[in-house]
């Protein structure tokens, strides 16, 4: 009964399986179109999920090495059945391996029904609790049925007798299997996330993530411009339609582990967003239908079963609620953190400004602040609205050389808009000491700086983006320099990442950008700066989120702090698990209320490590952090670790090094041109 | 909720929509003097907007560039489809083309800022027009109250937060200071989609204009107030009160002649008539 019921059980559940996914790739098609190479697109997918994908499910090795098992075991079985049972090849060595493929599964589905009990808060729960029981019905019908073909068993053992009741529970086992394994992948169970993992790694909006058998850096973060020429079309995500249909696919391919969910700062903080959630939600939009099937943690203080949307229904609802609430999408500090631990390579912060997009650019509706700080982005060129031509009151006293004097200089110092703000202004003049220090050849760009752009484009006005992005541009274009320093991440993120989509021919945008520790450490490595030894206590580095999971500067700021004798005591999430310090994306400005704030979270970390200091490199999270009530670490920039610890010598010491210099540093730099 | 009330009422007893015609200007920020929406003239358009029932247009006379053109698609992108632009040369008096444009228009209530942030912005306009139409004219509209039987019932801010409830026949002309609530976000999608419905009427030179010569403005010296008072209390009092002049006077029921005349002494006083 058996050889005749398999192969019919095997085949009817392919063809479904074929069904569901012409009805999957059908909703995705809904998406807007995006280029992307069909053939070569799926030649890539064993390398990009042997090695990129690999490399981020790697991080958890116990989950790593159970689902090579469960999966490798689950595609090797699969194929091997249709080969000996759904075409009857009866050979004994194809068995084996069947056999083998299956107990491996087997073994995988045993830790991951032992991770579900109980399941951790980020898991899903619902279908999901079904799944490890769904892989051993699988992998213990396969096998079981396959240990005649192997010899192990008598051939017609299921033909006779108790046979027959045992070919009729085996028969039951193997339909459950087949359906959660080959039907349920392309009709929206639990294995969906394999059919569509595979093809969203095939035809990913960023292919330029994954690396390739040259090497080198492969990272893509910068956001992806908006083509504002044509007046007519929306601007931004309005419906999960406006979505591109490759995005669309990433969010399909989601698998519900919540690693995202276990690292956004603002779920932690207790505000409305999880990313998992709202993956899900746009997957909700996309088939249409409500949340209340979600399994997962809801958006924290809203209740699951309450939002509903369909494929060309608002996302956002003017008044009321849709399938997602605005608060949700404000609560992004954009920090990143979600991307980095996503094993499927899911674009949630992509997808986010879309969004954003959206809801500033055709309803201006950025909440609080953010239409005001718009305005000003606007109107002066800050965020803060101050007179442009005060650019460089700060510096009245540092004589600091312009570019519009000099016309070229090795170094252009970006200043960004900290220059604004009391705090980055230590920074800042720290910054600037180091450099006078090494007597590096430099100059500033003082009211012809504008903003970089970042907060309007993260807060989805991409119009003011471009606009102040060109502007800076055509600024740059006059000047000659070598490279562009600053001591911002943000505008460095900008700059570097961002900038070069608004080449032209004839204003090129790419540069070669270094944030200030960066070239710090060069500086030390060239021997141009020589330190006291340390003094103070206990030290600890807080990553910031564009310097780090946006431009992978881990080692430069520590090799720094190790020159100055610091020995740095790591907080628990540190690198590329940073926690964001709550100052990105706008979400200042955006304000969106919580449990709790992001940096008091944040100085928690650093409270554990016991460390006195906590050096940063950003004024985004000096501020954030500072704002913390105390008792707390002091918060210090590396630029002023740097420059406490300068050895300056004096002008005699620099006549002795370098004959031809009587003149005294002072008259030397009044002699500049 | 008395505000509830009067949208109801005001549904009930107009049964067609109240007509509302905004007139906007250019603006200038006051620190790049990059062209902008004149920041009280798009709170009329936010108090328009916020008025139930109201069908809203907007109107624009003035010289047309590129800039300006930039300046007045701001107000669109509050969520306006066209604004009604009228051809003037830049020398030219915009009071006879606007009163023609409204007396064909015919709206209910015309609301407008109280003055302009480029050009002479004397504040004059509303004045002028509403003398050329004939109606009456509110100034420091703070709250739209109720609509009824032709009759508005409007709050007018007065310094120092005070309020006044006024009743007003219609039509009638309003203007809007920076006590009415401040204008939503200008939208860059609709904005840049919005309607420039241009209409051609003829200038009338403003003769008095070409005569005058104009100078940059000056800011004129505060006089310092030193309060010498141990108290913090009364410190911070008089810092946080309102500087006024002290020897103002408060003239009740005198005829026209005695309210100009006490009106040219001061003026005399200060220097502003020789």
């Amino acid at each position: 009964m058996l050889d005749t019921l398999l192969p019919i059980l095997l085949f009817s559940a392919l063809l479904l399986a074929a069904i569901g996914a012409v009805r999957r790739v059908r909703l995705w098609r809904q998406g807007r179109p995006s280029p992307a190479p069909i053939i070569r697109g799926l030649m890539q997918v064993p390398r990009r999920y042997l090695v990129d994908l690999h490399h981020v499910v790697e991080r958890d090795k116990l989950i790593s090495h159970t689902h090579v098992a469960t999966a490798g075991g689950f595609v090797l079985a699969a194929l091997l059945a249709i080969m000996v049972h759904g075409f009857g090849l009866d050979n004994t060595i194809l068995a084996w391996v069947l056999l083998a493929a299956t107990v491996s599964m087997f073994l995988g589905s045993l830790v991951v029904a032992k991770r579900r009990s109980p399941p951790p808060s980020r898991l899903s729960k619902g279908p999901w609790m079904r799944l490890p029981k769904s892989l051993m019905a699988f992998s213990i019908g396969m096998f079981v049925v396959t240990l005649p073909t192997a010899g192990i068993l008598p051939e017609g053992v299921f033909q006779s007798g108790a046979g027959w009741l045992a070919a009729l529970v085996l028969a039951g086992v193997i339909t459950w299997g087949l359906g959660e394994m080959f039907f349920g992948m392309t009709w929206g169970g639990p294995m969906k996330h394999a059919f569509a993992g595979a093809l969203h790694l095939a035809f990913h909006r960023r292919p330029e993530r994954f690396s390739n058998r040259a090497g080198g850096e492969h990272r893509s973060t910068g956001l992806k411009p908006l083509a504002l020429d044509d007046e007519h079309t929306k601007l931004g995500v309005e419906v999960p339609a406006d979505f591109t249909w490759n995005q669309l696919l990433g969010f399909d391919a989601c698998v519900q582990c919540g690693r995202c969910e276990a690292v956004c700062p603002a779920f932690a903080a207790g505000q409305p967003l999880n990313p998992k959630k709202l993956i899900q939600d746009m997957v909700v939009g996309m088939a249409g239908g409500t949340d209340a099937h979600y399994a997962g943690s809801p958006y924290p203080g809203k209740p699951v079963g309450e939002h509903g949307g369909s494929p060309h229904d608002p996302i956002v609802a003017r008044t009321g609620s849709a399938l997602v609430d605005a608060e949700t999408l404000w609560s992004c500090t954009t920090c990143r953190a979600c991307v980095e631990e996503c094993p499927m390579m899911i674009e949630h912060v992509d997808a986010i400004v879309d969004m954003r997009r959206f809801l500033t650019l055709e309803h201006g509706n950025t909440p609080n602040k953010g239409a005001e700080v718009l305005d000003n982005l606007i109107a002066t060129d800050n965020p803060g609205g101050f007179e442009p031509d005060s650019r460089l009151h700060w510096a009245a006293d540092l004589n600091l050389p312009l570019m519009a004097d000099k016309r070229e200089a090795e170094v252009l110092l970006w200043l960004g808009d900290g220059v604004f703000d009391m705090r980055n202004q230590r920074t800042l003049r720290a910054f600037i000491s180091v450099l006078r220090a090494a007597e590096i050849d430099f100059a500033v760009l003082g009211n012809e700086e504008r903003d970089s752009g970042d907060v309007a484009r993260r807060l989805g006005d991409e119009a003011t983006f471009q606009s102040l992005a060109r502007r800076n541009i055509k600024t740059l274009s006059q000047y000659r320099f070598a490279r562009i320093v600053t001591c911002d991440p943000h505008s460095f993120h900008v700059l570097k990442n961002e900038y070069a989509d608004l080449s032209t021919a004839d204003m090129p945008a790419r540069y070669e950008v270094l944030h200030h520790s960066t070239y710090i450490n060069q500086l030390v490595t060239d021997g141009k700066l020589t330190f006291k030894a340390w003094k103070g206590g206990n030290v600890t580095y807080h990553d910031p989120c564009y310097l780090g999971r946006y431009n992978g500067e881990y080692e430069a700021p520590r090799a720094v702090l190790k020159a100055l004798g610091i020995e740095v005591k790591e907080m628990a999430r540190s690198g590329y698990r940073s926690r964001c310090c709550g100052g990105g994306g706008g979400a200042p400005i955006t304000d969106i209320p919580g449990k709790q704030r992001i940096p008091d979270m944040r100085m928690e970390d650093v409270r554990e490590t016991g460390a006195d200091l906590v050096a940063v490199g950003c004024p985004q999270c000096t501020a954030m952090l500072e704002g913390v009530v105390e008792p707390r670490a002091d918060i210090k920039d590396i630029a002023e670790l740097v420059a406490d610890a300068l050895i300056i010598k004096t002008p005699d010491e620099k006549a002795a090094q370098s004959k031809p210099a009587p003149a005294s540093p002072r008259a030397t730099l009044e002699v500049m041109p | 909720m008395p505000h509830d009330v009067s949208n109801k009422s005001a549904k009930q007893s107009t049964a067609n929509a109240l007509n509302v015609a905004v007139l906007v200007s250019v603006g200038q920020h006051p620190l790049t003097a990059r062209a902008r929406r004149a920041d009280q003239d798009a709170r009329a358009v936010e108090m328009a907007l916020s008025l139930e029932n109201a069908s809203v247009s907007l109107l624009h006379a003035g010289p047309q560039d590129s800039d300006h053109e930039e300046a007045i698609r701001g107000y669109l992108g509050m969520g306006i489809n066209s604004v009604g632009l009228i051809e003037q040369k830049p020398q030219a008096d915009v009071i006879p083309a606007l009163a023609n444009a409204l007396r064909a228009s015919a709206p209910q209530l015309v609301l407008t800022g109280t003055r302009a942030e480029t050009g002479e912005a004397s504040g004059v306009t509303p004045y002028l027009l509403a003398e050329a139409l004939g109606w009456p004219i509110i100034t420091g509209l703070a709250a739209v109250e109720k609509v009824e039987q032709g009759v508005v019932t409007v709050l007018q801010a007065l310094p120092r937060g005070k309020r006044r409830r006024l009743r007003i026949r219609l039509p009638a002309l309003a203007t809007v200071d920076s006590s009415a609530p401040a204008a939503r976000q200008s939208a860059f999608g609709p904005a840049r989609r919005g309607e420039l419905a241009h209409q051609k009427a003829a200038s009338e030179l403003d003769e008095a204009l070409s005569t005058w010569q104009f100078q940059p403005a000056r800011k004129r010296p505060k006089r310092l107030k030193i309060v010498k008072s141990s108290s913090a209390r009364d410190r911070f009092k008089a810092a946080a009160a309102k500087a006024d002049g002290g020897g103002g006077q408060t003239l009740n029921d005198v005829t026209p002649e005695q309210g100009a005349e006490a009106i040219f002494k001061l003026l005399k006083e200060e220097g502003v008539l020789s």
